[in-house]
């Protein structure tokens, strides 16, 4: 074999062998477990915090709204869809179980005009057939401009709370 | 080489064969290698295998989902910044196409075609659709986006270089650049809350149920009953995504 042939296989191997090295300190260790990405990353992602707790917690404490809601157009709505995510407030509910939670971990309490039009707004792409799942009929929409409306000024006093109510509309 | 000359050689024949069963042998021995260039493994009826279904019919707007997804994941608050969002569509007389999206949904729509234009309107809720052979996982140079067994597609946050590759690559507009990790970012259909035995948070919050999730493996699930019931598409079927988000009720309009 020609002299120059020899050298560039040498050179060609030191290459290879100092790429192997390299990729071995440098690549994680969990990299192509199971495909072309890092394993650990799934653990990682499936570590993260969580903020909903689920109806079920919810019903644990507040069973008479359960009651109340399960015959009413909205049973299926969850209860954390209006008053929030409440995870922490569930967490600590058995710590405080005499008196009452302390505000910061209290959830919110909707019912004004703004909050409760977000999904009953009058709205073509609303008019259509939605139907309730217990009690078979579409969804109450109104014109928050003409529904009720004694004077405009007092808009933001008119809350829909005080005449429907919310477990039970 | 021509194989079409008259005195075609017995060195001509051997040159051309050894040609061609040559080159079945490396095509052969390369299908070891078809992840590279598929970038996923196509399912293999082992294990669980995500599907979502959207019933279109049943989405009301209230962009609970919407609301939801950026509180179970602390997602920027800003308004362009989403995993999951309601557009709303309105198909006017003239047959032009509005799509509205305000906040994503999350402070409710209001119509601003009057009743008189519209010919149909409705909302579409949009979230990634957890491709089978997403163009995002096959465009990262580092592999810091992928497919779980589970069909769920996830970035690695530790790994991304924030290229923003992926965020060219996705036709569903899924992706984002987090502005303070600097990494791209997506839905990961709440698999922290999977794995405790809860379901993703849209899917939860939905009051009216139009948000399907399930196993695609199990003939029984949910998600399997859905797609038997209805008539379902998935958006741009053209591009080959193998998009694993049914849409029941799925206008041409929308894309």
């Amino acid at each position: 074999m020609p002299q120059h042939i020899k050298r560039l296989i040498g050179a060609f191997a030191v290459v290879i062998i100092l790429f192997l090295l390299l990729q071995t300190i440098l690549r994680p260790t969990s990299f192509g477990k199971i495909g072309h990405y890092r394993a650990d990353a799934i653990q990682e992602n499936k570590m993260k915090e969580l903020h909903y707790a689920g109806s079920d917690k919810c019903t644990k404490c507040h069973e008479e709204m359960k009651t109340d809601k399960e015959v009413g157009f909205h049973a299926t709505l969850q209860c954390e869809a209006c008053h929030g995510p409440g995870l922490k407030h569930a967490m600590y509910a058995d710590k405080f179980k005499d008196g009452k939670l302390p505000d910061s971990l209290m959830l919110h309490k909707p019912g004004s005009r703004k909050e409760c039009v977000i999904c009953h707004q009058l709205n073509a792409a609303r008019v259509k057939i939605v139907f309730d799942t217990i009690n078979n009929s579409m969804i109450k929409q109104i014109d928050p401009m003409k529904h009720n409306l004694v004077d405009k000024r007092n808009f933001a006093k008119l809350v829909c709370i005080e005449c429907h109510n919310p477990h039970q509309p | 080489m021509n194989l079409n000359k008259p005195n075609f050689s017995r060195r001509d024949f051997f040159k051309a064969g050894s040609i061609i069963v040559g080159g079945i042998t490396v095509a052969t021995a390369l299908t070891p290698f078809d992840g590279l260039l598929f970038a996923t493994e196509p399912p293999k009826g082992k294990g669980k295998w995500y599907g979502i279904g959207i019933d279109i019919n049943k989405c009301i707007g209230c962009g609970n989902c919407a609301k939801a997804c950026k509180l179970e994941n602390n997602v920027p608050k800003d308004p362009f910044y989403f995993r999951s969002w309601v557009e709303q569509y309105t198909i006017k007389n003239d047959g032009s196409v509005l799509v509205e999206s305000p906040n994503g949904g999350i402070d409710g729509f209001k119509q601003s075609v009057p009743d008189e234009e519209i010919f149909k309107s409705f909302f579409v809720p949009k979230m990634c659709n957890h491709c089978a052979k997403s163009p995002c996982v096959q465009v990262c140079p580092v592999g810091a986006t992928f497919e779980t067994p589970e069909g769920i597609v996830l970035v690695d946050e530790n790994y991304c270089i924030g290229c923003r590759y992926c965020v060219q690559a996705c036709p569903y507009g899924c992706r984002f650049i987090n502005p303070e990790k600097g990494t791209a970012e997506k839905c990961t259909l709440c698999i922290h809350r999977l794995d405790k035995g809860q379901q993703p948070a849209c899917f939860e919050m939905c009051p009216t149920e139009a948000r399907i999730f399930g196993d695609l493996n199990d003939p029984g699930s949910k998600i399997n009953y859905f797609l038997k019931n209805h008539t379902c598409m998935v958006i741009k079927p053209n591009l080959n995504t193998g998009s694993k988000l049914f849409y029941n009720a799925l206008s041409p309009e929308v894309r």
